[in-house]
């Protein structure tokens, strides 16, 4: 740390405290938002820390000016955050801002326009982050993480403020993501649930005129929301129009969303080319697409057990094992195929012990009776379409369409 | 106070039998390794795991503050002062009553209730028991489930608000060591027992609400469980009993659209350690759960006979029956209809009695028929089929029997 005298830290606060008031009195929300950017690590608040804990009488700085004064319930606990931050005493840190946010709050209510939104933002914005930071501090003391819960509180009462008639309401979109992201981390997700009653159902926000950043944040998250409840229509819709929008240089976004995406489309019926998974480094799915053109069982259990750990920590686990039905319906339609080069008159009947061969040849060890109950699942699922005779162990399948394409629709639950 | 509870016989779970089975297989045993909570050692508390913010408070009741470095000194299962003024009451449980009297306990009876508006303001040390007081006191608890003399829900009610109370006092004073996990680990398998028990006697409306009551229960003592796991976690050790416990969590997944503690599985397994994820018993409970979603139900019923533990046994039991009606469903949509199914193999797909298929079918809207031989038939294609609306009467799993008691 660089040496500091005591009027030079004197003179770093006050000169933060003139910028603190002139941005509001000149509502500068440009440099307003600078003021409250923790976590930015920018120099010139990291100084600002140093000045703080040398100087150890900031509150009286504040007193002193009728301009600093009356944002005292601002000020003080924000001057604190930084000092703690600076000493990495994070949870002290997040327990300041907090404070410093709900001052924040009172504070912007009252002004009538939006011209603190940016402001807002980096405050809801940093609070989240804060609080993460607090709760990794918290763990390793062992105690319980709790601060990313509270600030789930505190974003909560910061869209009740944006959701009103005035120009504020835009911003509600970029609150929302954040309450995401806080409740994806903590795995309350259905806490999103009422967030996103309000943006789609309420009078006052019309989805067009929020941002066009924040639109594209919501929907990948909603859109992975629709994937949990394995809704892939809808998760597609979403999905898709993130990707659409998203800012096409982003080559670390477009990735995220097709992470997701992917397993959506497939569940669908949709298989990607494999430019595509090369020229987003997403090659993990190379295997599972090609079993799925295959049909071949033990390339799609291979693939889900040599990137097991990569398809569980993105979430997207469950619904690529759910595959595992077309799989099984390439094979027997492989299977029908060659029979119809064979002997076409006798094409739609297919011995179930075929199929067990088949298995054997992808090293699957499966009885009949198994081979039976896929057929009937695949058969109950329309994945094929015909009837099985459990007597002479075959499955007679329809001479129309024995094996009808998803076409965009999933499979049938 | 009287002695001997110590090691009180508390084991309510039970071997599988060890010779082998009908068709001459034998499989690996499946024995719980969750063994009796008495038989455990008591580990030494270390101040160490001593936190002074309770990692259990953010899933547990939410009325119980914690608070720091509070010490229970009560030397009793129920602290005196309550126990005297619920005699006075006469608010005594049925195990509480001195030779059956409702006005007399003693304090080798009394146990202390749950208190649903506690707050440290008001608490006192001589109302919370310490942690060697608490273990004495489950397992004297647990040994109550062992007694014949009363209906498992009588029993059930009352180590129900009573093991509450016991949790109660733990986060009360932010214990979170070793032995708060052994004791959560019981008062989990508690729960999961009577989630079987309970649902074996559905029919009745309040065992209904009673085992309802005790999913809210065990979903929120498992959370705390995984927080203790958690609290206590040295990289790559995992507790003995902590890849069963998981495994519970995903099986609880078996329902359509469930999730029992509002957060889906896809993103639990994101925390879930990889030791955990990899171990035998989650190997077992993520490919039930595959098999279950895929449909597939023979995969399902064989692999739950050949490794269920009587945990495991606990929680899938319930949706033995939605797999068996899943297989109907296909079976009757699927089936050629001039090929009746015969019922005898249908039983040996679906692990069930042909006698109690016959009635299972017929539950399902479906009719049996008989061919010449005097052979039961299952005739498909039948329109009648239907879901069972009010449940279904109890079956036996003829792959896990022995479990069933």
């Amino acid at each position: 740390m660089a040496y500091m005298s005591m009027g030079e830290a004197h003179r770093r606060i006050t000169e933060y405290l003139n910028r603190f008031s002139d941005a509001i009195s000149c509502q500068d929300g440009a440099t307003f938002k600078s003021l409250f950017a923790l976590s930015s690590n920018s120099p010139f608040l990291l100084s600002l820390g140093d000045a703080l804990n040398l100087f150890q009488d900031a509150n009286r700085l504040i007193k002193q000016s009728d301009n600093h004064s009356q944002f005292t319930d601002i000020l003080v606990p924000l001057f604190r955050s930084l000092q703690n931050y600076r000493q990495n005493n994070l949870l002290e840190a997040y327990n300041a801002f907090e404070k410093t946010a709900n001052a924040f709050i009172q504070e912007f209510r009252n002004w009538e326009s939006a011209w603190a939104m940016e402001a807002l933002y980096v405050i809801v914005y940093d609070i989240r982050v804060l609080a993460e930071k607090a709760d990794k501090e918290l763990v390793s003391n062992g105690k319980s993480p709790e601060k990313l819960k509270g600030a789930g509180s505190v974003l909560m009462k910061v869209f009740g403020t944006l959701a009103g008639k005035g120009s504020k309401r835009v911003g509600a979109l970029y609150v929302t993501c954040q309450l995401f992201k806080i409740y994806f981390k903590l795995g309350t997700v259905h806490l999103c649930r009422s967030v996103i009653r309000s943006i789609e159902t309420a009078r006052i926000f019309d989805f067009e005129e929020f941002p066009k950043r924040d639109k594209v944040t919501y929907m990948y998250y909603t859109g992975r929301l629709e994937v949990f409840n394995e809704n892939f229509p809808a998760a597609d819709y979403k999905l898709s129009y993130a990707l659409k929008h998203c800012n096409p240089q982003s080559e670390a976004n477009i990735r995220m969303i097709l992470k997701h995406l992917i397993p959506v489309k497939l569940s669908i019926g949709i298989l990607p080319k494999n430019s595509l998974l090369e020229k987003y480094n997403l090659l993990e799915y190379s295997k599972i697409v090609q079993a799925l053109r295959r049909g071949d069982l033990r390339l799609l259990r291979c693939a889900l057990q040599d990137h097991e750990d990569r398809f569980l920590r993105s979430g997207v686990y469950l619904v690529l094992e759910k595959l595992e039905l077309q799989v099984y319906q390439r094979l027997v339609k492989k299977i029908y195929i060659i029979q119809k080069q064979r002997d076409p008159s006798r094409a739609h009947q297919v011995k179930l012990e075929v199929i067990v061969k088949a298995l054997k040849w992808l090293v699957i060890d499966m009885d009949v009776d198994e081979v039976e109950c896929i057929v009937a699942i695949l058969i109950y699922k329309n994945l094929m379409k015909g009837y099985f005779a459990h007597k002479s162990k075959v499955v007679v399948l329809s001479k129309q369409d024995p094996f009808p394409k998803l076409n965009g629709k999933p499979v049938n639950s | 106070m009287e002695g001997g509870y110590g090691n009180r016989g508390s084991s309510f779970s039970q071997s599988r039998r060890g010779r082998g089975r009908g068709r001459g297989q034998r499989f690996p045993s499946n024995q719980s390794k969750v063994s009796s909570f008495a038989e455990r050692g008591t580990p030494s508390s270390s101040s160490a795991n001593r936190a002074s913010a309770s990692v259990i408070s953010n899933t547990l009741e939410d009325d119980a503050q914690p608070s720091s470095n509070f010490v229970g000194t009560c030397p009793y299962m129920c602290p005196e002062r309550e126990r005297i003024q619920r005699e006075k009451l006469r608010d005594l449980a049925i195990f509480e009553r001195l030779h059956g009297n409702p006005g007399k306990s003693s304090p080798a009876l009394a146990v202390k209730k749950f208190c649903r508006t506690i707050s440290t303001k008001y608490v006192q040390a001589s109302d919370m028991r310490p942690i060697t007081v608490l273990e004495d006191t489950l397992n004297y608890l647990l040994s109550l489930l062992e007694s014949k003399e009363h209906l498992f829900e009588v029993v059930h009610d009352f180590v129900f608000d009573r093991t509450r109370s016991i949790r109660q006092d733990i986060t009360m004073q932010n214990i979170v060591n070793k032995k708060a996990i052994y004791m959560y680990e019981g008062m989990v398998k508690f729960h999961v027992v009577s989630h079987y028990k309970l649902w074996c006697s559905m029919s009745d409306p309040n065992t209904a609400s009673l085992h309802h009551l005790n999913m809210e229960q065990l979903t929120k003592t498992l959370a705390s469980l995984f927080n203790l796991y958690e609290a206590n976690q040295n990289s790559n050790h995992v507790h003995e009993n902590e890849a069963e416990f998981h495994s519970l969590y995903v099986l609880l997944h078996l329902g359509s659209y469930s999730q029992p503690m509002g957060e889906p599985l896809s993103l639990w397994f994101q925390r879930v350690s990889t030791p955990v994820l990899k171990s035998k018993e989650m190997c077992f409970a993520r490919r039930i759960l595959r098999s279950f979603r895929l449909g597939n139900y023979k995969d399902f019923f064989c692999t739950a006979a050949a490794q269920a533990s009587y945990l495991q046994f606990c929680i899938m039991m319930p949706y033995i029956n939605e797999v068996r009606v899943l297989a109907l469903s296909c079976i009757n949509f699927g089936g050629y209809k001039l090929h009746p199914y015969p019922l005898l193999d249908l039983s040996k797909l679906l692990f069930i009695k042909e006698s109690d298929l016959e009635s299972f079918c017929n539950h399902c809207g479906l009719e049996t028929g008989t061919d010449e031989s005097g052979n039961k038939l299952l005739p498909t294609k039948q329109t009648t089929f239907s879901h069972p609306k009010g449940g279904f009467q109890r079956y036996s799993f003829l792959g896990l029997q022995e479990y069933e008691r």
